[in-house]
């Protein structure tokens, strides 16, 4: 018996190690595995706000879809086949695209369309700000939905937004943050979620019923597999048991290029870093001063060590090049002479010229570059202390005036296609603050944004040109340092074809990808 | 006897899970943290954090808040985590299975090969396997987990890809091969199931962060089974066993072992809250979907409630093991007086 029980083992044990390993997703023609480092957390379109876009975009529309840049035109017809303002521009027409269900097979129709919104708009949570003005939302007929707003407002453009403007079913009106919560969905795009695994990975499936049909080639499967660390992804990554990552440090691209396995895109993107200066704080409430810290920065030489193999490019204004409205400014050079003679200019006795720079600790980037502005400043007689620390704890302190730094880096990107993302959200006069972590308060500066925020939705260059004069004002005013644009830089299996990226939707388009023929 | 005893350590107990649960909440609270802008993810407005915490609570006095917590932890409600969004409670449900995969397996890894390396380390005392031993124990008990995980995942997935990197299934798994719903213990469910493949790949997917875990305490078991096994074989009544010609086989496992339960039941107890401390670094190193990646995500992100939840859930696992430990004590030897 004994003996029966040592065999019975050792063949368990045999079967179980001697076997080849179960199969991985490499080179499955109908499977793709995309990394990311945090799992899904919000489910609910409405308020989802954050790495769920990674997901949500295979599996939720818009009315409308904003096009990459070069594009004939802004926008392409999604969810929306037409569109239509009022000549007044406080009322929008939109004709609906015929057969198209959500993914539990009901149709989406106007009355679901407006459904959809109201619940956002009230829900008021995530980028909901995108409606504000919107006064009412009609379905006069099954194919019609009609919105209006109290001023003109780019509705069109709004629509389009990656966050906050997916259109949903709401199961009349029985859908809570709590059902979406479980992992459920009710997107009218080509994927379906079929499985949540939590902490682990979300599974998303063809919907047959999709309206735009499929390919042949198409991937049938989405995998989006939860793995925190950048290492543990780039391995799987080599190992052929992921097709994307979503964490990879710009330092590593060099290491990738004899990796034929392994290649790695670079897009244009809306994303951009530069640092914001606290006005109201110590030596940078003095405008000399401040202008003195625009000559600190080596952009020619020091930046590219920082930003190598071309994965961002320097910037002149707070508008990155590739979004409508950017207006450059002079470039601003390094010249620690000119630093050193403004800082006399400005008054600040010697003593006193310490500044603090604060940063999300999470990036690479934003540690080089607080010690490259340290090393330069120190040159000048400046003593510059860094501060990173945790995102929500760096933005809670800088909204405070006693615990906010002379210094703030910060990266930024627009929910929807528009300048005045940057502008109101960052600098337009704030009470309480929010994100103006520069405590700026211009009332020259806020009429521009206000009139370019008013333009928008009826006359895009006279919109562009009150930005223009915003931009300059900021320059003016030294209240930002704008370092770099940013690429997007996607690291991805060799096998993987048809990769496209689109700054207005910061995803993968797993739809368009297939799985290159061995 | 027995029932008073019990009675009184689960008295003891409530008081412990209570100062645990008033330090924590101390300190969670006063750390320099804004989980409510985390909470509500993206850009938030000011409005919206002001509302989020008057809903929370975070706007009352720190005792305040406090009583609130205990009470909704009295009717079994932990809260709503800041950053999975779910409450905590179906957090730690979904979590637990995955340690317990993990600590189990390593904890019954480090007592199979623990106990008869320790035993043949007695037996073989001052020889070369001894000092072999001695050595190896050394070794795996003073290298830190962390670093062992690593030179594992490096050696056996990176550069000889015989093992899963991390995970606890592969990502296809599940999905060709479901399984039903059972306790959640992957090896468990998928033997009584009869699903081999799922099985197979459950265990290919432990190997490697059990052995980084189980380190520490096969080096503990050892020398603690060597030492005293040591001992009780220059005792009289092994020699006296030994002089009257029964098989050393049936002295160590019949004699002498028996004399290491006590010490055993010590360190296994004790072995359970280091086993607890070290998954929190496994798990997070090979995104283990357990409790201990999720604790790492809690402090990191001030998830007050989160923290809060697996504090609670570890001291009373920990104090609970310790109490069965007690009362094994008692079952191993009745001359143990229970206090």
């Amino acid at each position: 018996m004994r003996l029966f029980h040592a065999l019975f083992g050792l063949a368990l044990a045999a079967s179980v190690l001697a076997a080849p390993r179960p199969s991985l997703a490499a080179g499955d023609p109908d499977t793709v595995i995309a990394l990311s480092e945090d799992d899904i957390i919000d489910w609910d379109p409405a308020s989802a706000f954050a790495t769920e876009i990674r997901a949500f975009h295979g599996v939720y529309q818009t009315l409308t879809h904003y096009n990459p840049p070069g594009s004939e035109t802004p926008l392409s017809p999604e969810l929306a086949l037409s569109w239509s303002r009022s000549d007044d521009g406080n009322s929008w027409t939109f004709k609906l695209r015929p057969n198209v269900t959500f993914h539990d097979g009901t149709p989406m129709d106007a009355a679901a369309v407006k459904a959809a919104l109201d619940r956002t708009i009230k829900l008021n949570r995530g980028a909901a700000y995108i409606w504000d003005g919107v006064t009412s939302i009609e379905a006069p007929s099954p194919d019609t939905v009609v919105i209006n707003t109290s001023s003109p407002k780019p509705i069109d453009v709004i629509a389009s937004s990656q966050n906050g403007a997916f259109i949903y079913g709401t199961r009349g009106g029985e859908v809570t943050p709590e059902w979406f919560g479980e992992g459920k969905e009710t997107g009218t795009g080509p994927y379906a979620i079929t499985s949540w695994t939590r902490g682990e990975q979300v599974v998303m499936d063809q919907y047959p019923g999709y309206w735009g049909g499929f390919q042949p080639d198409q991937f049938k499967r989405v995998i989006v597999k939860t793995v925190r660390e950048g290492s543990t992804q780039l391995q799987l990554l080599r190992s052929g048991e992921a097709d994307f990552l979503s964490v990879f440090p710009p330092t590593l691209i060099a290491s990738t290029k004899s990796d034929p396995s392994i290649k790695v895109d670079i897009f244009p993107s809306w994303k951009n870093t530069f640092i914001m200066l606290n006005v109201k704080k110590g030596p940078t409430a003095n405008l000399k001063f401040r202008q003195a810290l625009t000559h600190v920065i080596d952009f020619v030489s020091a930046l590219p060590a920082i930003y190598p193999d071309g994965v961002a490019e320097r910037a002149t204004t707070i508008i990155p090049v590739d979004i409508w409205g950017h207006a450059p400014q002079p470039e601003l050079t390094y010249d620690l002479d000119e630093a050193r003679r403004l800082i006399e200019e400005s008054g600040v006795p010697a003593n006193e010229r310490k500044l603090t720079l604060a940063y999300t600790s999470a990036l690479d980037d934003y540690q080089n570059l607080g010690l490259l502005l340290q090393s330069a400043l120190s040159q000048v007689g400046v003593t510059l202390d860094l501060q990173p620390g945790p995102w929500t704890t760096v933005w809670d302190k800088a909204k405070h005036l006693e615990t906010a730094p002379n210094l703030q880096l910060l990266n930024w990107w627009p929910v929807y296609a528009t300048p005045g993302d940057w502008l109101a959200s960052l600098f337009r006069t704030e009470d309480p603050i929010n994100f103006n972590l520069s405590h700026y308060s211009n009332p020259e500066f806020d009429k521009a944004v206000n009139e370019g925020l008013k333009l928008e939705g009826v006359d895009r260059e006279k919109a562009a040109e009150a930005y223009a004069t915003a931009q300059h004002i900021l320059y003016e005013d030294a209240v930002v340092i704008p370092i770099v644009d940013l690429k997007t830089y996607i690291a991805h299996s060799a096998s993987i074809e048809g990769l496209t990226y689109n700054p207005a939707y910061d995803s993968i388009p797993f739809a368009s990808l297939r799985r290159a023929k061995q | 006897m027995i029932w008073g005893y019990v009675a009184k350590r689960l008295a003891l107990l409530l008081v412990v899970v209570f100062g645990v649960l008033l330090l924590t909440f101390t300190i969670s609270h006063m750390m320099p943290a804004s989980p409510v802008e985390m909470m509500l993810g993206g850009r938030p407005s000011a409005a919206e954090i002001a509302k989020a915490r008057a809903e929370l609570g975070l706007d009352k006095p720190l005792p305040v808040q406090f009583m609130r917590y205990l009470q909704s932890v009295l009717r079994g409600d932990l809260g709503i985590s800041m950053a999975t969004h779910q409450p905590v409670l179906s957090d730690l449900v979904a979590r637990s299975s995955a340690t317990l995969d993990l600590t189990g397996l390593a904890m019954l890894v480090a007592l199979a090969l623990g106990i008869p390396l320790g035993v043949f380390a007695a037996v073989e005392r001052g020889r070369a396997a001894d000092r072999t031993l001695r050595l190896g124990s050394a070794w795996m008990g003073a290298v830190p987990q962390f670093f062992a995980g690593i030179l594992l995942q490096m050696i056996f997935a990176g550069g000889l890809g015989w093992l899963p990197l991390q995970g606890r299934l592969d990502p296809q798994t599940l999905i060709n091969h479901p399984m039903q719903p059972g306790s959640g213990l992957l090896l468990v469910d998928s033997l009584i199931q009869g699903n081999m493949y799922v099985f197979r790949d459950a265990l290919l997917h432990l190997i490697l962060p059990v052995t980084a875990l189980s380190l520490g305490v096969l080096a503990l078991i050892i020398r603690m089974t060597r030492s005293t096994m040591v001992e009780v074989l220059s005792q009289e009544h092994v020699m006296t066993a030994r002089a009257m010609g029964l098989p050393p086989l049936k002295i160590y496992s019949r004699y002498a072992l028996k004399a290491t339960l006590i010490p055993l039941l010590t360190t296994v107890g004790l072995s359970f809250g280091y086993m607890l401390g070290g998954a929190v670094v496994i798990e997070y190193l090979f995104d283990w979907p357990g409790l201990g990646g999720y604790a790492v995500n809690a402090v990191t992100t001030s998830d007050y409630p989160a923290v809060l939840g697996v504090t609670l859930l570890l001291a009373v696992a920990y104090l609970t093991i310790n109490l069965i430990v007690d009362l094994l004590y008692f079952a191993a030897d009745p001359r143990v007086r229970l206090r």
